[in-house]
């Protein structure tokens, strides 16, 4: 073939040029390894968080005081949503990030492949393990001794209503009147159920959103939840869990469920429609209820929508939830990943994400800080309510449950169907039976 | 003529140039290798992937099934056909599979009736039928994820858009996400919203190849329009159809993103009771919730077989179908074929009589 001059000219450019593209593409990927071993060059971290942890602000802090060091956060919506994304990439064997936030509910699960997670006392924990509460340290301590996570938020439980609701039905609606109308120190959940008896009747509204809340916060609180201390299955063996159900079912008999869809609650609006009175909160869900307010249209941010938080809990003190910061073996820059969880761990850190979203630190000196009670941002949306001072009282006296490899399963897909089931109105009987049904199929057949 | 160029060809080669004509062997066998092999090479990259992206895949998740496989801490114990004995005593596996072939009636069935009578109103002489067209395939390019937010959104039970639609004509609210059968028709509707479209164009195309003359001769016979389309359009398109049917029950029986983002909220995909888990979303679940590697294996091949068998059911059936067609033409074919010879005939021998 005879090509003309200029012909060759081109495609001898157009082979030189995709030559070139090709050796930088490969070279790029060559560079990104072998930074790993030296942190000369720029390190670029990923941190991946869920729900409302209140960590967004202190990226920019952090990559001021370290230049050279770059934080992508991503921040999945939901624990659920995170927890499916964690183990698909914990599988696939890439894709992680650097610092992976890791929920107490599957930590059981994760727990049972600790080895893919590095040992953060190869990156200084030692010197800083005393920081956290104890039985915070012990649940991120997998069985060979090794600490793979940071604490960073405990889940103690309060008790948010509306205070707007509870005036219009006539009941005391300053927070120590609430929490003495409850009970106070010595709460029970009959009393919560009869206080709600006694406003639906009033007002003929619902006490609470749905079943499925107020069973997961039945169950935290026992000293022995779906495990047993030592970790065997114990659901059908658990005689608490029973008397518990029949409690919760009386309790949608009496039409105090507002049968609302967790997570969703109609995009919002049933925090400001007035659908239902009272709400549980540990601490972190502080934050989502005020994200849920604000999805809704409303006022987040002073407290016109009428919701305060209270002193007091049926049942006595509870923990529910609570994330530890992980370093995930995948990772390509294990020591920047730990020292960035450890720094997102230290007491100032844990306050400051407190103020911005209401997760209640696990640090014992930043549970303690005086500028905790300080009321900013979470505090002002519930009327200023000395939410640092509740929480604190709150976490007294509570003892962290054993979390097997299956909690999370059970809590979401065996018992979770049966609390639907249950605001829809069928009977306490016929959903406890079905819910065995599932523990078979789902955790002891699997 | 052409044999004796060939031949002065032949009877003048240069024996004063043995090199050129060792070269030119050397070339010729070249041109033959490269006449013979070179097809498959340019096959061969298509090959290669599919081995790569497809028939690997397949083949090990066969091995995985036959284990009992975590998803987090790896490969077990050898089970054999365990996992698929568990499945097939798997009342939730059941559960899906009735899920799934619900939404796939629901879903096929009105779609290829309704793609196919769009394609007979894009076929005729409309004003700016490009437009209507590419009109018709928008709902095919907005991302799958978009749209089930939107429907989800629209069947929601509180406030969304079906329901109130349904309170100004005076009926119950309908529990689109909770009750069964509704929530198989929301999807449904999602499904159906997306590939309507598409199918119309294919059938489009179909349509057009269909030479305009039958339907002349067909109108000048007296056919109306409704007869014209159900014994010229339809026939004619046949093959196309069997494309569009077979293309639609691989999908149909395949629907993940639809019931996945139908109900976002929920943890267990497919509602709280799997009223409307299809069967590829319970693979996901039993892979990446219950961490049953395994087991979530053994699902997929059950499928791939279920899938297999519904293809050759619908390739049988459309055989035979088209075979009945076929048999009766070529009887009458046969018919006419003997008659012309027995003609042919006649008229020979009163040639050869007059010769």
């Amino acid at each position: 073939m005879n090509h003309s001059r200029r012909t060759k000219v081109v495609s001898a450019i157009a082979g030189a040029a995709s030559f070139a593209l090709l050796a930088a593409g490969c070279s790029s990927g060559g560079t990104g390894s072998s930074s790993s071993t030296s942190s000369s060059g720029p390190v670029t971290l990923t941190v991946t968080t869920f729900g409302s942890m209140g960590l967004d602000g202190l990226y920019k802090s952090y990559e001021a005081a370290h230049p050279g060091i770059t934080i992508k956060a991503n921040n999945i919506d939901t624990g659920g949503n995170a927890r499916t994304d964690a183990f698909t990439k914990i599988a696939a064997g890439s894709g992680l990030a650097d610092v992976l936030a890791v929920e107490e509910g599957w930590l059981g699960a994760i727990q049972n492949v600790s080895d893919q997670f590095n040992n953060l006392k190869d990156y200084g924990a030692d010197a800083i393990k005393d920081r956290w509460v104890p039985w915070k340290l012990a649940q991120a301590t997998d069985k060979s001794g090794r600490i793979i996570g940071y604490g960073t938020d405990i889940g103690p439980m309060g008790l948010c209503y509306n205070s707007k609701l509870l005036k219009a039905a006539g009941l005391p609606s300053d927070r120590a009147e609430v929490a003495t109308l409850l009970g106070g120190t010595s709460a029970t959940w009959d009393k919560y159920f009869a206080v709600g008896k006694d406003y639906q009747k009033k007002t003929g509204k619902a006490w609470f959103d749905q079943s499925g809340f107020i069973w997961n916060s039945m169950v935290n609180q026992l000293p022995e939840g779906y495990y047993t201390s030592a970790g065997k299955l114990n659901v059908t063996e658990n005689p608490e869990l029973k008397v518990r159900w029949t409690q919760l079912a009386a309790a949608n008999a009496a039409g105090l469920s507002a049968k609302q869809t967790q997570w969703d609650w109609n995009k919002g609006k049933s925090f400001t429609d007035g659908k239902f009175a009272t709400f549980m909160c540990p601490g972190w869900m502080l934050g989502v209820v005020q994200g849920q307010v604000k999805t809704a249209g409303g006022d987040a941010a002073g407290a016109t929508a009428g919701w305060d938080f209270a002193d007091v809990f049926p049942g006595g003190a509870a923990n529910w939830g609570g994330s530890f910061l992980t370093v995930p073996k995948q990772s390509k820059h294990p020591k920047e990943a730990a020292a960035l969880a450890a720094w997102l761990t230290d007491k100032d850190q844990e306050v400051a994400a407190f103020k911005a979203q209401g997760p209640f630190p696990s640090v014992v000196a930043a549970q303690t800080d005086p500028s905790l009670a300080a009321a900013t941002g979470v505090s002002a949306f519930f009327n200023s309510a000395p939410v640092s001072t509740i929480l604190s009282k709150r976490a007294e006296g509570v003892k962290a449950q054993v979390k097997g490899p299956d909690d999370s399963t059970i809590q979401d897909q065996v018992f979770g169907p049966s609390a639907i089931a249950l605001d829809q109105g069928k009977s306490g009987t016929q959903t406890w039976n079905d819910a065995m049904k599932l523990l078979d199929q789902l955790v002891v057949n699997k | 003529m052409t044999s004796t160029l060939g031949q002065e060809a032949r009877t003048s080669p240069p024996a004063s140039r043995p090199d050129r004509r060792a070269s030119l062997t050397f070339k010729n066998k070249l041109g033959r290798l490269d006449v013979k092999y070179s097809p498959y090479l340019y096959v061969a990259p298509f090959f290669v992937l599919f081995a790569v992206v497809g028939l690997f895949p397949l083949v090990y998740t066969f091995v995985v099934s036959l284990n009992d496989w975590n998803l987090l801490s790896g490969p077990g114990e050898w089970v054999g056909f365990g996992n698929f004995a568990k499945e097939l005593h798997d009342e939730l596996f059941w559960n899906s599979l009735f899920n799934t072939i619900s939404i796939f009636l629901l879903s096929s069935v009105p779609q290829i009736i309704a793609a196919t009578f769009i394609a007979v109103v894009l076929d005729q002489n409309l004003r700016a039928r490009t437009f209507w067209r590419m009109g018709v395939l928008i709902p095919y390019v907005v991302t799958p994820v978009a749209v089930a937010l939107i429907f989800s959104n629209m069947f929601s039970p509180d406030g969304g858009l079906v329901n109130h639609l349904l309170a100004l004509v005076g009926l119950d609210p309908i529990a689109w996400k909770l009750d069964t059968l509704p929530s198989h028709l929301a999807i449904a509707s999602m499904v159906n919203f997306r590939w309507t479209g598409y199918n119309a164009l294919i059938l489009l195309a179909a349509m057009q190849a269909v030479p305009r003359d039958l339907y002349e001769s067909a109108e000048l016979d007296g056919a109306g329009s409704v007869r014209r389309f159900f014994s010229i359009t339809l026939p004619s398109i046949r093959p196309t159809m069997i494309f569009v049917i077979l293309t639609s029950t691989i999908g149909g029986l395949q629907i993940f993103t639809e019931p996945r983002l139908y109900d976002a909220a929920s943890v267990t995909g497919g509602g709280a009771h799997r009223q409307f888990q299809t069967t590829v979303l319970y693979l996901w679940e039993m892979a990446f919730q219950r961490q049953n590697f395994g087991r979530a294996a053994a699902i997929a091949w059950i499928l791939f077989l279920i899938i297999v068998m519904f293809g050759v059911l619908n390739f049988l059936i459309s055989r035979r179908i088209a075979s009945a067609d076929t048999r009766i033409t070529s009887r009458q074919a046969k018919r006419r074929l003997e008659a012309a010879r027995a003609d042919t005939a006649k008229t020979d021998a009163v040639k050869t009589d007059t010769r």
